[in-house]
């Protein structure tokens, strides 16, 4: 135990005098009279219901934020009335741009609309498990991405306690990422262990890999590096296996996750843009964490955890004219996934073609 | 200073030429024989789909996993082959019982398949046409707004402990990150209700922010689960079910019954949490007692906390007149006796039936019911 | 009493096939509703055979509603999908015989590596909302599934097959 109350209450004769004569029917209504500032929220779209957006009004909405909150570090729910001695509950990070996206509103909005349970939502039952190489393999992927959504849903929880609770939208949004990976883990373990062949094998390189993004010193280097960088080729992922399903459910189930992955990518864009918006001389600091960390994805994708198995996917066996075409398909998707992770980084201002390490492959 | 994996993956020659390979379909397939347990895990009952309870299996399920985990301290899902060079977590916490809870399983599969939505399954269109009398449109917002201040602590916290558990704790880890979601559920519902009732948001809490500060500052998880889930969420389940009781609405009746079904599942968490630690670590009862002495002198002390106390006399009574306080003062005082009463309650089903004689919130609370009874 | 000729069919493509489509999207509101949020506005350009002008249009999504139905002309989009006719027939011939796209037609693997279709936008946000909100978009399609329409050469797509199966094997 670490802190401890400034009196023990059960001798405070005050407090004990203060209760008594409030349930004797004498209020003090010293409350009564703080009002953080009237306003009525009301749904702007009736069908949509009553979104964030709606309550973005006077000091209670999210454009009222400072940039740097300096003087609240409690709790105290924003445009609320403060009293003196709120306690200062230790947040690190403070300043808006560090952490803000336009975006995010919306995002954690559509993230509850778009929920799904892998345990119901998912057609499990037309899954036939085999002892077909294509089953090993799908179990041996699946493997692999549960380990992926497992750092990428300790990522937000990583830092949502040391963001300030002004930032409220935000830090609802990181539990919206909780809560998505917290599904992928469950879905992709699930697929794993109906297929017959049980879990496979924990990737080294991808772990390794894995361990660097999850240890970004900073949240804007965390969120470049996981929802950017890494978010890229895991929607990138959950496309290829999508496509290359051979039943509805393995589609399904690909197309929801894909869902989910492509609003934290949509996030880590949102959020470069507008930390670099606010804070342009950062694009240096932040292009040489991608110049030293970008590697990373090749330990992920490049994995012969992650790759075989997708290039037997792609073959339906392991034959050896079949294999040629299947790694046909790896290197066209690692070469989209690059090019479309390139065009995201350019976009919000951090331009990699001529300066990422990745290799480029002749397709 | 962050961590640096062992290879530059981009200039680690072997790597890149193992990559360019599996391109050219030249694989290694070594992992198609790494050792495994092979498994067809099914849905036992197809309603329900295919839930974790039904992954229990082998090495893969939780009642087998053992007490301290030595083998794992990487991201390896729990049962794959773990092959050298995985990474060290450095996970904190690795024994079972730190963290496990009886069913956390089907709490977490729970909670997956019943998350609602602050923003449409709230009826608003008719709220909005209610116009709450001032006295109880202001004691409402009152509430609303100590609620929503307190909500997100148990985001806070439990997130803050998910990287420092094991990776095979994950069912568990997975039941923080559905908590997560659903305190930022009540942190907006509370919000969203206080700005829709035209009164705005209300006065800070100070009282209770130091008992924030107290959950924050748990130096255990077992000690951050005790207070919070049990203690505080426990507290908070009994005045969302008479929230719903003194509601000024039909809509907000159903707005208390949407919250009180996801606190009763945190609550169930710490209560079948304290079981496990009580059945399989009997030596930690001491240092419960010890943290829950703190946590009731932080409850106690909440009596300073009058916009919480007053709003609910207010709503009780339904209003500001002298018989209106009186019976808002009757209910308020039923309200706590039964809050008091129902924590300890869950604590003696937990096995620790001494604590109600330990405690000297028990012994204020049982003086409160003889000056009554007098 | 005269016959009641029956009503002749939409064609495929032509702005009356989309709005048939969003009406039948009203029509399965909580089926969407369940899926969630689907805002977006999208483009799809079906190029001709003969080389001529292709036939373009802007779709409309907001909430759990396709809201419009427009030429994509002058229509600011997220992201435009398109390819040749061919490409789009043999798309809406599966899904009217299995009821649904298979996995081998629906639009995430038709757009895949952009061989039968392709997908343009100006910006990568724009491109990620085809799969933010990727299977709305793929039920959307799939409802022409009990759409009664005609191709340009007068030919129909196949009829439901008695048994629908919707997974390529």
């Amino acid at each position: 135990m670490a802190y401890y109350a400034e009196k023990n209450f059960f001798e405070d004769q005050q407090l004990i005098e203060l209760v008594t004569n409030i349930l004797s029917g004498n209020l003090t209504l010293e409350w009564y009279t703080a009002e953080g500032g009237r306003v009525r929220a009301r749904p702007s779209d009736l069908r949509r219901g009553l979104t964030y957006e709606d309550c973005n009004l006077g000091p209670y909405g999210y454009d009222a934020i400072p940039e740097f909150v300096r003087n609240r570090y409690s709790m105290a729910a924003r445009g609320s009335v403060l009293v003196s001695k709120l306690p200062d509950l230790g947040y690190t990070i403070n300043r808006r741009s560090d952490v803000w996206s336009d975006n995010v509103v919306a995002l954690y909005e559509e993230a509850k609309a778009r929920r799904w349970a892998p345990a119901v939502d998912v057609p499990w039952a037309e899954l036939t498990a085999g002892d077909s190489v294509r089953e090993a393999a799908m179990a041996q992927l699946c493997t692999f991405l549960e380990e992926v959504a497992l750092v990428a849903m300790e990522m937000p929880s990583k830092w949502v306690f040391s963001i300030n609770q002004e930032f409220l939208e935000l830090k609802s949004f990181l539990c919206a990422q909780m809560i998505d990976e917290a599904r992928h883990v469950e879905a992709w373990r699930k697929r794993a262990l109906t297929s017959g062949h049980g879990l496979g094998r924990a990737s080294v390189s991808a772990e390794q890999a894995l361990k660097e993004l999850l240890s970004a010193e900073t949240y804007p280097e965390a969120s470049l590096g996981t929802n950017l960088l890494l978010g890229s080729f895991v929607l990138a992922m959950c496309r290829a296996i999508a496509a290359l399903a051979e039943t509805r459910a393995d589609r399904l189930l690909a197309t929801l996750a894909m869902q989910d992955v492509a609003r934290s990518v949509a996030y880590g864009v949102g959020h470069m843009r507008y930390h670099l918006a606010h804070q342009p001389g950062k694009a240096v600091a932040l292009a040489e964490y991608l110049d030293r960390t970008e590697h990373v994805v090749l330990g992920i994708a490049g994995s012969p955890e992650f790759l075989e198995p997708v290039v037997i996917l792609a073959a339906g066996s392991v034959d050896r004219d079949r294999l040629a075409a299947g790694s046909r398909f790896a290197r066209r998707w690692y070469t989209s996934a690059v090019e479309e992770y390139f065009e995201r980084a350019a976009a919000v201002g951090l331009p990699r073609r001529e300066r990422s390490r990745l290799p480029r492959l002749d397709v | 200073m962050s961590y640096l994996s062992t290879t530059d993956f981009t200039e680690d020659q072997p790597f890149v030429d193992r990559f360019e390979r599996m391109l050219r379909g030249d694989l290694d397939l070594s992992w198609l024989d790494a050792p495994r347990e092979r498994v067809t895990c099914r849905p036992e009952n197809a309603r329900r789909g295919l839930t974790f309870r039904d992954l229990d299996v082998g090495s893969y399920g939780f009642t087998d996993m053992p007490e301290l985990i030595r083998e794992n301290r990487s991201f390896a899902p729990r049962g794959a082959a773990m092959p050298e060079g995985l990474p060290d977590l450095q996970a904190e916490v690795n024994r079972k019982s730190e963290v496990w809870a009886y069913n956390v399983e089907g709490y977490y599969e729970e909670a997956m398949t019943r998350q609602w939505n602050a923003t449409t399954d709230i009826p608003w269109a008719e709220l909005q046409s209610v116009e709450l009398p001032e006295d109880i449109g202001k004691a409402y917002a009152q509430l609303l707004t100590f609620l929503t201040e307190v909500e997100m602590i148990a985001t806070d916290v439990p997130a803050k402990w998910m990287g420092r558990l094991n990776a095979d704790f994950f069912e568990v880890k997975n039941f923080i990150a559905t908590q997560a979601m659903d305190e930022a559920r009540h942190a907006e519902i509370f919000r969203k209700r206080a700005l829709s009732t035209g009164w705005g948001l209300m006065r800070a809490s100070a009282q209770n922010e130091f008992n924030l500060k107290f959950l924050r500052d748990a130096d255990s998880f077992a000690e951050a689960s005790l207070a919070l889930h049990l203690q505080a969420e426990g507290m908070v389940l009994t005045l969302f079910r008479f929230s719903e009781y003194i509601s000024p609405t039909e809509g907000d009746k159903k707005l208390f019954r949407l919250v009180m079904q996801d606190e009763a599942r945190h609550v169930g968490y710490g209560m079948q949490h304290l079981k496990w630690v009580l059945d399989h670590f009997p030596e930690r009862r001491e240092a419960i007692h010890h943290h829950l002495d703190e946590a009731e002198n932080f409850v106690f002390g909440g009596g300073y906390a009058t916009e919480v106390l007053e709003p609910f006399i207010i709503l009780s009574g339904k209003g500001l007149k002298k018989e209106n306080i009186a019976e808002g003062v009757r209910i308020t005082n039923a309200f706590q006796l039964k809050q008091a009463d129902e924590y300890f309650e869950r604590l003696a089903k937990c096995g620790l039936p001494e604590r109600r004689e330990r405690s000297r919130l028990w012994k204020m609370i049982d003086l409160r019911k003889q000056t009554m009874a007098a | 009493m005269p016959a009641v000729s029956a009503p002749p069919p939409l064609r495929f493509p032509s702005r009356d096939f989309f709005e048939a489509l969003r009406e039948a999207m009203r029509a399965e509101r909580e089926r969407f509703s369940r899926l969630g949020f689907f805002d977006t506005t999208f483009g799809v350009r079906i190029s001709s055979d003969d080389g001529g002008e292709p036939a373009e249009f802007a779709l409309r999504f907001e909430v759990f509603d396709c809201v419009g139905v427009e030429s994509l002309a002058g229509v600011e989009t997220d992201f435009v999908v398109e390819g040749p006719f061919a490409a789009w027939r043999e798309m809406l011939d599966t899904i009217h015989a299995l009821g649904a796209a298979d996995t081998a037609h629906s639009l995430n693997t038709l757009t895949h590596f952009g061989e039968q279709l392709r997908v343009r936008y100006d910006d990568p946000d724009g491109h990620d909302k085809l799969y933010r909100f990727a299977e709305s978009i793929q039920e959307f399609f799939d409802l022409s599934a009990r759409l009664d329409f005609a191709y340009p050469d007068g030919s129909r797509p196949p009829a439901a097959r008695a048994e629908r199966q919707r997974s390529a094997r």
